[in-house]
């Protein structure tokens, strides 16, 4: 059975398309047959930091319209055999999203993919309304600051009312897990950053990850790698213990993925652990 | 396209039709007697120090200190000549039973007591025959929300309380027309008693709202001051003032 992930946040800036990237990255590393594919029409980003910019010909909005098949548009990752992207256009805007075609194209990736992870561009239009209909789960990606957390909650409220899991109106809901991204432990324990109790108590979803604050994002970026394919890396470490979660293992909550420091999280995480 | 807006446009709608309550914010002009040559020209005067500030402002006449201007004529005239100057007079307030008389003759409607704030607002619209009856004949409706009520999202239970089982987000609204529970953190705005019912309450678990209002009456978290109970707290009218008090 095969899963639509959305990977949303409602603020801009905080990691959703490095967060995409490196999920797609650990699920494909991990075996599964993972595409992830961009909504952020207009503002073309994901196949940058996958590193496949200058193989796109067709993208999304072709195969959405007809002009394109969906085979010709998704590209093979060079390093890892079961990823995929599907690029999106620079050229159009969100209106060229349609319901009936993001739906058509997602029912013809569910046939072969197991995962759809699903890059949401940044606000709560269209682009990212259409990211996250038709999800059957998402991963809400929050710094720990607060308009990032409101823009947060904001948009779990969205998925609670205008996906169309909720919209069948069974009590069935979109699954939301939070990543905390871009944290700094030592900020953190001094206060000038939110904590994680903070976060989570606001939010009040679990907790799937948290990303520590580190120079090897950036520089993965730049590269065109996902920064989950860098071991050394604690982001790296971080996303691949959150993938591990992603997909129903039970995986214990380390500051310095890597590290057994016992301490802060394990306390905080303990019964999940 | 066209398709794909429509079909957004049939989710977003759920009812052909809704009726809420609403507080607006209109300007209150005390008057104390009968205005003259003197009156027109010390409210030119005010109106010149911020030519735009009150530019179509809504306008109610306060006739508290005015009991003698009681004829239609006197009425009409005195809209008459606001309006001339870009007042949106609309009614009038604290007016004897013969000034509203001459008020709905005047076309202005009369309001039942509003509270002067630094402007004036008017909680309910008026005396106009709204759907009230109607909705008074039916039982009172409550409603229990057992999801956290997230930012940008309204709660409403327009014929009765509202229970929420979980926290209300900054930003987030939760308004009925009687009491409101909340088993959880109150971070946004609560509104109860928005029919007007002064005897509603809001509860919570714990208080750090950006405003409590219970019949129109409202105070945001700026004035709530420091010493305010923060766990466990009611919040009740008591008379004019919206008291907000520990539970014991």
């Amino acid at each position: 059975m095969s899963k639509v992930i959305v990977v949303t946040s409602g603020k801009g800036g905080v990691g959703k398309t490095t967060s995409s990237a490196a999920i797609g990255a650990g699920l494909a590393m991990r075996g599964h047959k993972t595409v992830v594919i961009d909504f952020d029409v207009g503002l073309r980003n994901l196949d940058m930091i996958m590193g496949c910019e200058r193989r796109v010909v067709f993208d999304f909005i072709n195969v959405i319209q007809g002009d394109a098949k969906l085979k010709q548009a998704l590209i093979k990752d060079r390093r890892l055999e079961n990823l995929y992207v599907l690029p999106t256009s620079q050229t159009r805007d969100k209106d060229a999203l349609t319901k009936e075609g993001v739906k058509a194209v997602l029912d013809e990736l569910r046939q072969e993919f197991d995962y759809i992870v699903c890059d949401s561009p940044a606000g709560i239009e269209r682009g990212a309304h259409l990211a996250m209909y038709y999800a059957d789960e998402a991963v809400v990606v929050t710094n720990p600051e607060v308009s990032s957390v409101r823009d947060s909650d904001r948009v779990l409220g969205l998925l609670n009312s205008k996906s169309a899991l909720a919209e069948k109106g069974d009590g069935s809901a979109v699954k939301a897990q939070l990543l905390l991204t871009r944290f700094d432990q030592n900020r953190s324990a001094s206060g000038d950053m939110m904590s994680v109790e903070d976060v989570l108590e606001i939010l009040a979803i679990p907790l799937l990850g948290i990303i520590p604050e580190s120079t090897s994002v950036l520089k993965a970026s730049n590269e065109g790698t996902p920064v989950s394919l860098d071991e050394k890396s604690p982001a790296g470490k971080a996303y691949m213990d959150a993938v591990g979660r992603l997909v129903g293992e039970q995986i214990e909550m380390r500051a310095t993925p890597g590290e057994q420091r016992r301490g802060f999280f394990q306390r905080l995480l303990g019964r999940t652990a | 396209m066209q398709s794909g807006k429509s079909a957004a446009q049939t989710v977003a709608t759920v009812k052909p039709l809704q009726i809420r309550g609403r507080t607006f914010t209109a300007i209150a002009l005390h008057l104390s007697g009968r205005p003259d040559r003197a009156f027109f020209e010390a409210l030119e005067a005010r109106l010149n120090q911020t030519p735009l500030f009150f530019d179509n402002a809504p306008l109610v006449i306060d006739l508290e200190q005015a009991q003698g201007l009681d004829g239609p004529q006197d009425l009409v005239h005195l809209a008459a000549e606001l309006r001339r100057r870009k007042l949106s007079v609309f009614g009038i307030q604290s007016g004897t039973p013969t000034q509203a008389r001459a008020a709905a003759e005047a076309g202005l409607i009369s309001l039942p007591g509003g509270r002067d704030a630094a402007l004036e607002r008017v909680s309910r619209q008026g005396s106009r025959p709204e759907p009230a009856p109607a909705a008074a004949a039916k039982e009172p409706a409550n409603r229990m929300v057992t999801q956290p009520v997230r930012s940008g999202q309204t709660v409403f239970a327009d014929r009765g309380d509202l229970v929420v089982v979980g926290s209300v987000s900054s930003g987030a609204e939760v308004i009925a027309a009687g009491n409101i529970h909340i088993y959880g953190r109150l971070r946004g705005r609560a509104l109860a008693g928005v029919n007007g019912d002064a005897s509603a309450r809001i509860f919570c678990h714990a208080l750090d709202a950006e405003l409590l209002a219970i019949a129109g009456l409202y105070r945001t978290s700026e004035n709530l001051g420091p010493d305010t109970p923060r766990h466990h707290v009611q919040v009740y009218l008591e008379g004019e003032v919206l008291r907000i008090e520990a539970l014991a």
